[in-house]
């Protein structure tokens, strides 16, 4: 899933000092496991909000906020507390934020969220990067385990200088990625897949701006 | 003589560091420079060193090249994409440098732009690749250049590395990506060393000793703590200790050229790598006592 972390609400007033009354949208899926975008959520911002002499028109919590349709049919009731908004803010990652400036072309739209990585909850609340959503899949080449992620100079030929006792040199909260995948690969016994040198990555299949097209193409 | 034709004739060579300063103002280090020429076989010039932005080590390896020195031009892939890396490897070439040093480099984490984004498009065994494409002619895409380079081209390794199991295997890859001599992170335990050295031995290249100068007992324990890889024995350390706070350099000179003496004499290694971080001028007094001078 998306990680994001809510913004600094100091920040957040200073970008909206302007406006004074807002519409918020949250999403069930990512935002929602963060605790950035789920009702609780929106709940406490329309406090803080309200706190500060701000008015909320009303709310709502998008199923999957990424999904432009399926945001735009679900939005539809709240037509009236939208436009009574001076801006809406969404309280999900940044393509929930782009969702709504698709949907809502004349009106201004605000991100409450930073939006971290792509990675898993490993305990609740806890979150760690696990994809870089390179393009390529390197997987099935490194035991399993991501480098370009967990390792933070990506490195694709094994473990730099810097590891020490299977931590990073950046940080011991880090564990080193290549020490990891060394040791996955040995128990598994396939410290072949490591063996050869690794060429230079890719990265034209990370050119932005991505797009793809899953559709089946019609047979003519 | 070069310092490839020194390291394939077997002599035992050895190098020392230049760090570039961070200014513009080159005074001290060209009088370190200017105090060892002529003693040493080639001389290192470090690029960025622990991401600390400084000048580059292509001007300072040209300026200490017009010296008379012989410059390796250490590389590293944080700051340079692939293409800049292959542009600066030609330009290097073209002003005559014939030696570099491919490595991954320190994160920026390390250093004093923590803000950088860091670029490792291509990392150290990659980079050696690269050298090796356009030593033959092409560049790493396989596209014909009019005229290729002629570098002799190292790598870095560290022997007590911990685990050792996934640092060997990334020596292995350097080798079979071309390099050809090799410096290591330094190194305190001679006995240690030499069993990397049985190792490192059935590959076809030369190794040189890394020999970090110890300036006192606080540094060493500092290394012992913060740097990966490096351990100074307990017995090193005392040793300094028992020389006085006043003393402490001197008995650091001695255990480095007591060091370097023994590789030489018990053919342990094919040189070494004098690093002596801001003691530069102390070079000399370290090859004397080693004999070397």
């Amino acid at each position: 899933m998306i990680i994001t972390k809510k913004r600094d609400f100091k920040e957040l007033m200073g970008n909206i000092k302007n406006y004074k009354s807002f519409f918020l949208l949250g999403c069930s899926e990512c935002a929602t496991l963060c605790g950035t975008g789920g009702d609780p959520e929106i709940k406490s911002m329309k406090e803080a909000l309200e706190a500060e002499g701000k008015n909320v028109t009303g709310s709502f919590v998008a199923k999957t906020g990424c999904q432009v349709l399926g945001t735009k049919v679900e939005l539809k009731p709240f037509k009236d507390a939208i436009s009574e908004s001076d801006c809406i803010l969404v309280m999900s990652c940044g393509a929930g934020t782009q969702t709504t400036v698709e949907l809502f072309e004349d009106k201004p739209v605000y991100p409450t969220n930073d939006s971290m990585f792509l990675g898993n909850m490993t305990r609740m609340q806890i979150f760690d990067e696990r994809c870089s959503l390179c393009g390529k899949c390197i997987l099935d080449k490194t035991g399993g385990i991501c480098p370009i992620t967990a390792c933070p100079k990506g490195l694709l030929n094994g473990p730099c200088g810097g590891t020490n006792d299977g931590k990073c040199e950046i940080g011991p909260e880090i564990e080193c990625a290549w020490v990891r995948i060394y040791n996955r690969l040995k128990r598994i016994d396939k410290l072949e897949d490591i063996k050869n040198t690794a060429e230079p990555k890719d990265w034209s299949a990370h050119k932005k701006p991505m797009s793809l097209s899953a559709r089946e193409k019609k047979s003519s | 003589m070069s310092f490839r034709n020194n390291l394939e004739s077997g002599a035992f060579v050895v190098t020392a560091e230049i760090g570039p300063p961070k200014g513009t103002d080159i005074k001290d280090m060209l009088h370190h420079a200017k105090m060892l020429k002529g003693k040493l076989d080639a001389v290192n010039v470090t690029d960025n060193q622990s991401a600390v932005m400084r000048i580059c080590s292509l001007a300072i390896s040209k300026l200490l090249l017009d010296m008379g020195h012989e410059p390796i031009l250490q590389m590293t892939c944080r700051d340079r994409n692939r293409i800049g890396l292959q542009s600066d490897l030609l330009g290097a070439s073209v002003l005559g440098i014939k030696n570099v040093l491919c490595m991954t480099g320190d994160h920026p984490n390390a250093g004093d732009h923590k803000e950088a984004k860091p670029v490792y498009d291509v990392e150290s065994v990659q980079l050696l690749g690269i050298v090796d494409s356009l030593n033959k002619g092409t560049d790493m895409m396989g596209n014909e250049m009019k005229g290729g380079t002629d570098f002799f081209q190292g790598a870095v390794v560290t022997p007590e590395s911990n685990p050792i199991e996934p640092q060997l295997m990334k020596f292995e890859k350097k080798v079979s990506a071309g390099a050809l001599f090799f410096q290591t992170q330094a190194i305190y335990d001679i006995k240690k060393f030499t069993d990397f050295m049985k190792f490192a031995k059935s590959f076809p290249v030369k190794i040189l000793a890394g020999i970090v100068l110890l300036k006192s007992a606080g540094m060493a324990n500092y290394m012992n703590k913060f740097v990966p890889g490096i351990n100074v024995p307990q017995d090193l350390i005392d040793e300094i200790k028992n020389a006085g706070k006043e003393n402490a350099l001197d008995a650091g000179i001695n255990i480095a050229a007591r060091h370097i003496r023994q590789l030489r004499d018990d053919k342990i290694c094919d040189g070494v790598h004098i690093m002596a971080i801001g003691a530069e001028d102390k070079v000399p007094l370290v090859m004397e006592r080693a004999g070397l001078l």
